[in-house]
C-alpha cells in the first residue's frame, strides 16, 4: 500500500485500539494485585503508588505455601512431556520420510489422526487405564497423556519439514559411513532445529495451561499443576481480592517471560511456513 | 546397512511414538466407543448395544441436556466463525502490509492472550465484568452507555454469548497467525503483477490474496469446529462451574460429558453414559472432519505458485 | 582408482521397473557421464553404485571386487550431491574431515589430507566458516573437497552444477575437468545437460526410460548416433528431422530426392518412410539450393546465427547461417544439405547404417 499518511493513521489507530483491548485486562489485574482491597475498589485504574501500594495479596499467596510445589509440578510435567514429544516425534517423522517400508503411508496417517480426534474423548477409558496401572495422582500419568496428545502435531510438522529439505545430506552421511542411528542424532536432529522451537511452543502451551487432565487424573494435593492450583486457590479465596489478583499475576508471569524470550523465534517459525494447512 | 535384511532401526525410530500414542490416545478413544455399548448391571458389564445412545437421545432427562449442550456448542461455533475469524483475518491482513512500522510488536501483543491459561483468563474477565468491582459499569458510564450494563455472566440470556466473546478475545491470535503465515507465503511477484494489472490494495486483498489463502480459511474453520466441541470445557468450567449455569445456559458437550462421567451434586457418575456422550461427540467431530476433508478441502485446492 | 563394472542390473520400485537389464563398464581413470532426460534412470543407477539404493538383480563390481552388498562407506566411493549436502552445523574443516574422523583415522593424517584438499580447491581462507556463510560455488567446492579427502576409487557426481547460475556453472565445469586431469581417478558424472556431457566426458552413456540408448565418446555420439533419440538429444541446437518417403531406394522430400537409402539395409527391411536427420551446420543456404522455405525466426548470437525455416510442408528446420548476412522475416531462402553428413532413421527410430 502507498504511504498515504491518512490511511497510515487509520491503520495504526486500529492496531493500537486492538492492542489496548488485548492488554488492558492483563495490565488491570497486574496493577491491582499490588493494592489493598480498599485500593482495588476505590481506585482501580490508578497505578499502585504511594499509599495505594500494598503487597498483602502476594503475602497471602506465598503464605499458602503450595505454589512453589505447583510450579515445580507444572515444570516437570511440561518439560518431560516436551522432551518426549520432540524426540519421539522427530524419530517417527524421520522414519516415515526416510525409509520405504510396507504400510508407511498408513502408519503416517494413523499417527496424525490425533490432530483431528481430541484425546479428551478417551478420558473415561484413560482414567480406568491409569487406575489399573496404579498411576492416578502421579505426574507420570500426565506426562504419558500429554506425550500421546502432542505427538500427532509434532509428527505432522516434522514430517512436512523433512519432506521439504533435501534428503541428500542423509545419503552423504551414509557414504561417510554413519549408522542409521547416528545419522538421526548427528545429522537429522541438527537439521530440524528451525522447527523445533515452533513445535515446542505449540506443544507447551496446551500442556502448561491444561485444566482437564490435572483435574481428572491427578487432582491430589501433591501433584497439582499451577493451572489446577490457581483454580482451586481462587475458588477458596473469592473474598480476598488482593490474594486472587496476586495469584493471577503469579500465574501469568512465567508464560509472559517465556513468551518475551521466545517470541521472535516462535513467530519466525510460524511464518517460515512450518505450519501449513 | 544391508538394505534387504531386517531393518531394526525402523522399529527403533517408530516404536516408541507409536506405542505411547496407541496406548494413551487411540486405545482410550476406542475403549470409550466400546464402553458406550455396555451398561453396569449389578456391578457387571452388560452388553446393551445401542441402548445407551437411545437413552441419550430419547429419555427426556438425557436428551434435554444433550440437545441443550449441542445447541450451545453450535452457537459457540457460529459466533467464533462470524466474529473471531473475520477479526483474525482483518488483523492478519493489516499486519502483512509490507514495511508496517511496529508490526512485530503488534503481533506479539495480539498473540499474548492466547498463551495464557484459560483459568487465568476466565477469572480475569469474571472480575472485570463483575458488578461488585464496578470496572465495567464505570467504563460504560464513561462512554455514556451506563444504562446498558448488566451482570452478563449471570444472566441466562447473555451468559453463553459473553463466555464466547471472552474465548474469542483469548484465541483470536491463533487464526490470526495462520492467516498471517499464509498471507506472507504469497509470492511478492504475484502481488506486483496485480498492481501492474491496475488493482489497488483493497482489490488485491479481495481478488488475489483471499482466493490464495482459501485453504487456510478451510483449515481455520475445521480447527475452530474441533476446538469448540472439546476445548470450550476449560473456560466454562472455570467461569460457570460444572453445572454450566445459570440454569445450564452455558452447558456444552465438554461440561456435559464431565458431569455425566463424574457425577455432580445429586447426580451420580456413570462411566458408560459418559462414554456414550464422548462417543457421540466423537461422531460429531468425525462428521465435521469428513465434511472438511471430502467436501471443503478438495474444492479449496492449493494453488501452486 | 579402479574400473567399474555393472552387470545385468535391474531396479524395481514396487512393481515398476525403472532400470531394465543394464550392463556397462567404466575404465580405470575414465570420466564417464550419464546423461538423459529426467526420470530416465541415470540417478537411480548412480545411487545403486553408491549403495544408496538396493539392486533388484545383477551385480556391481569396483576394481573387480563385487560391492553391491556392501554399505556405501565400504565401497571405496565418494559422492558429490546437487544440493551439496554439507552438514550445516559443522564448519568447512569439520565437513571436510568428518568421514575420515568417523572412520577412525589418526588426527594428524586427517589434518594433512584436509589441508591438501583445501589447497587443491582454494578453500584455505574459508576453513572456519559454516556452510550458511558460503556462496553456492564455495559450497560446491567444499562438497567436492569432502569427496577428495576420502581418496576414493570412484568419484560419483549427481548433477553437481544444477543449482549454480549459468556463468558459475561453466566455471565449475572447467574446474571439475582440471580436477579429473590432476587426480586421474575414475569418475561418474550424472547430468541432464548435454552440453555438460559433451564438454566433460571421456565417454557418455545416454539413458532413456531405464535403458541405455548408446555408449560412446562425445564425438561418436555426435557423428554416429545409434538412434533418433540420441541424435536429437546430443547437439545444440538440436538436429533437424525431415520426414521423407522412400521411392525406388531414394528418400523423397518435397518431390526432390534428398538422399539415397543404402541398398545394404533395404535388403532386410522394406522402408517406405524414413526420417532424415540434418544438423543445423550441415544445411547450406545457397541461392541455387534445391529446397526452399520462408524465414520464420532469425536468431543472431553474435558469432553465429540461426535461421528457422518453414518448409512447404509446414515442417521447420533450423539452419546455421553466416553471421554477416542479413535475413528478413518472411523472406524465401533456398538451401542444400551436405549429403555425407546426413543421418537416416527408420520408423522405429533406429539409425540406418550409411552404407
Amino acid at each position: 500500500m502507498r504511504n498515504n499518511p491518512l490511511s497510515s493513521i487509520a491503520i495504526h489507530s486500529v492496531l493500537i485500539l486492538y492492542s489496548l483491548l488485548a492488554l488492558f485486562p492483563l495490565v488491570l489485574i497486574a496493577i491491582n494485585s499490588f493494592k489493598s482491597k480498599k485500593g482495588i475498589f476505590r481506585d482501580p485504574m490508578a497505578l499502585p503508588l504511594g499509599d495505594l501500594y500494598s503487597s498483602k495479596g502476594y503475602q497471602s499467596v506465598l503464605a499458602n505455601g503450595d505454589f512453589p510445589l505447583y510450579f515445580g509440578n507444572s515444570l516437570i510435567v511440561t518439560l518431560i512431556s516436551l522432551v518426549f514429544i520432540l524426540l519421539l516425534g522427530a524419530m517417527a517423522a524421520h522414519a516415515l520420510t526416510e525409509f520405504r517400508f510396507k504400510g508407511n503411508g498408513l502408519l503416517g496417517l494413523y499417527l496424525i489422526l490425533g490432530i483431528m480426534v481430541p484425546i479428551r474423548l478417551g478420558t473415561v477409558a484413560l482414567l480406568e487405564l491409569f487406575v489399573k496401572l496404579g498411576l492416578t495422582n502421579t505426574l507420570t500419568a500426565l506426562v504419558l497423556v500429554y506425550t500421546a496428545q502432542g505427538l500427532p502435531i509434532a509428527i505432522f510438522i516434522f514430517t512436512e519439514f523433512l519432506k521439504s529439505v533435501s534428503g541428500e545430506i542423509k545419503d552423504s552421511a551414509r557414504i561417510d559411513g554413519l549408522s542409521e542411528y547416528r545419522i538421526f542424532f548427528e545429522v537429522v536432529l541438527p537439521l530440524i532445529r528451525p522447527v523445533i522451537a515452533t513445535v515446542a511452543v505449540f506443544s507447551m502451551i496446551p500442556i502448561w495451561n491444561d485444566l482437564w487432565f490435572p483435574l481428572i487424573l491427578s487432582p491430589g494435593e501433591g501433584t497439582r499443576t499451577v493451572t489446577l492450583g490457581i483454580q482451586q486457590f481462587i475458588g477458596q479465596y473469592t473474598v480476598n481480592w488482593s490474594a486472587v489478583l496476586a495469584a493471577l499475576s503469579v500465574a501469568i508471569m512465567p508464560v509472559l517471560v517465556m513468551y518475551v524470550i521466545f517470541s521472535k523465534q516462535l513467530i519466525r517459525g510460524i511464518t517460515a511456513g512450518a505450519v501449513k494447512g | 546397512m544391508t538394505r534387504s535384511g531386517w531393518r531394526g532401526y525402523i522399529v527403533f525410530f517408530l516404536a516408541p511414538a507409536t506405542l505411547i500414542y496407541t496406548i494413551f490416545a487411540i486405545y482410550p478413544i476406542a475403549e470409550s466407543l466400546r464402553l458406550s455399548l455396555f451398561a453396569e448391571r449389578d456391578s457387571a458389564a452388560l452388553f446393551v448395544g445401542f441402548d445407551n445412545y437411545q437413552k441419550l437421545f430419547t429419555e427426556p432427562y438425557w436428551a434435554e441436556q444433550f440437545w441443550n449442550a449441542f445447541k450451545n456448542n453450535v452457537w459457540l461455533f457460529v459466533l467464533h466463525m462470524l466474529i473471531q475469524n473475520p477479526i483474525a483475518l482483518a488483523l492478519a491482513a493489516i499486519l502483512s502490509i509490507p514495511n508496517l512500522r511496529g508490526a512485530a510488536t503488534y503481533r506479539t501483543i495480539f498473540f499474548l492472550p492466547t498463551l495464557l491459561s484459560v483459568v487465568v483468563i476466565g477469572f480475569i474477565w469474571q472480575l472485570i465484568l463483575s458488578p461488585l468491582w464496578g470496572i465495567t459499569p464505570a467504563f460504560m458510564n464513561f462512554i455514556g452507555a451506563g444504562s446498558f450494563f448488566a451482570p452478563w455472566l449471570g444472566l441466562e440470556s447473555s451468559a453463553l454469548t459473553t463466555v464466547t466473546l471472552i474465548s474469542i478475545w483469548q484465541y483470536v491470535g491463533i487464526p490470526m497467525m495462520l492467516f498471517y503465515a499464509a498471507l506472507l507465503n504469497i509470492p511478492e511477484e504475484t502481488l506486483e503483477a496485480a498492481r501492474i494489472d491496475g488493482l489497488n490494495g483493497w482489490w488485491i486483498f479481495w481478488k488475489v490474496k483471499l482466493p490464495l489463502i482459501l485453504p487456510t480459511l478451510g483449515l481455520v474453520g475445521i480447527l475452530t469446529y474441533i476446538g469448540n466441541f472439546t476445548a470450550s470445557f476449560d473456560l466454562i468450567y472455570t467461569l460457570q462451574g460444572g453445572l454450566a449455569g445459570p440454569n445450564g445456559s452455558t452447558d456444552v458437550m465438554g461440561t456435559f460429558m464431565f458431569r455425566t462421567f463424574f457425577g455432580f451434586q445429586a447426580q451420580l457418575g456413570d462411566v458408560n453414559m459418559g462414554a456414550t456422550v464422548a462417543s457421540s461427540l466423537f461422531f460429531i467431530i468425525l462428521l465435521g472432519v469428513s465434511v472438511y476433508l471430502f467436501g471443503v478441502q478438495r474444492r479449496l485446492q492449493r494453488y501452486q505458485a | 582408482m579402479a574400473t567399474l563394472d555393472i552387470n545385468n542390473v535391474v531396479k524395481q520400485f514396487g512393481k515398476v521397473e525403472v532400470i531394465h537389464d543394464t550392463s556397462l563398464s567404466v575404465k580405470d581413470g575414465e570420466l564417464m557421464v550419464f546423461v538423459g532426460p529426467s526420470g530416465c534412470g541415470k540417478s537411480t543407477m548412480l545411487r545403486m553404485i553408491a549403495g544408496l539404493e538396493e539392486l533388484t538383480a545383477g551385480e556391481i563390481k569396483i576394481g573387480g571386487k563385487k560391492v553391491d552388498r556392501l554399505p556405501p562407506a565400504k565401497r571405496g566411493i565418494a559422492m558429490v550431491f546437487q544440493s551439496y549436502a554439507l552438514y550445516p552445523h559443522k564448519d568447512v574443516r569439520g565437513n571436510l574431515g568428518f568421514a575420515l574422523r568417523h572412520a577412525g583415522m589418526p588426527k594428524a593424517e586427517v589434518t594433512q589430507r584436509v589441508d591438501a584438499a583445501a589447497d587443491i580447491l582454494g578453500l584455505g581462507p574459508l576453513m572456519e566458516r559454516r556452510p550458511s556463510e558460503l556462496s553456492g560455488g564455495q559450497r560446491q567446492r567444499v562438497a567436492i573437497g569432502r569427496a577428495i579427502v576420502r581418496e576414493p576409487e570412484v568419484f560419483l557426481f549427481d548433477e553437481p552444477l544444477s543449482n549454480l547460475d549459468a556463468a558459475l556453472r561453466v566455471h565449475m565445469r572447467v574446474e571439475i575437468l582440471k580436477l579429473h586431469q590432476r587426480l586421474k581417478s575414475t569418475m561418474i558424472y550424472v547430468t541432464h545437460d548435454q552440453v555438460e556431457a559433451m564438454t566433460l566426458a571421456d565417454r557418455i552413456v545416454v539413458f532413456r526410460d531405464g535403458c541405455v540408448e548408446q555408449i560412446g565418446t562425445p564425438l561418436e555420439l555426435y557423428r554416429n548416433p545409434a538412434n533418433k533419440f540420441v541424435a536429437g538429444f546430443i547437439g545444440s541446437p538440436a538436429m533437424n528431422f525431415i520426414d521423407a518417403d522412400v521411392i525406388n531406394g531414394n528418400a523423397i522430400h518435397a518431390s526432390e530426392a534428398i538422399a539415397s537409402v543404402p541398398s545394404s539395409s533395404t535388403k532386410d527391411a522394406n522402408y517406405t518412410k524414413v526420417s532424415i536427420g540434418i544438423r543445423p551446420e550441415d544445411i547450406q543456404i545457397q541461392a541455387n539450393g534445391k529446397w526452399s522455405g520462408t524465414v520464420e525466426v532469425y536468431e543472431h548470437l553474435g558469432g553465429e546465427a540461426y535461421l528457422h525455416v518453414l518448409l512447404v510442408d509446414k515442417q521447420t528446420v533450423v539452419a546455421r547461417a553466416d553471421a554477416d548476412s542479413h535475413y528478413r522475416i518472411g523472406e524465401t531462402v533456398r538451401f542444400n544439405v551436405v549429403q555425407s553428413k546426413l543421418h537416416m532413421f527408420a520408423e522405429d527410430g533406429k539409425a540406418i547404417p550409411k552404407t
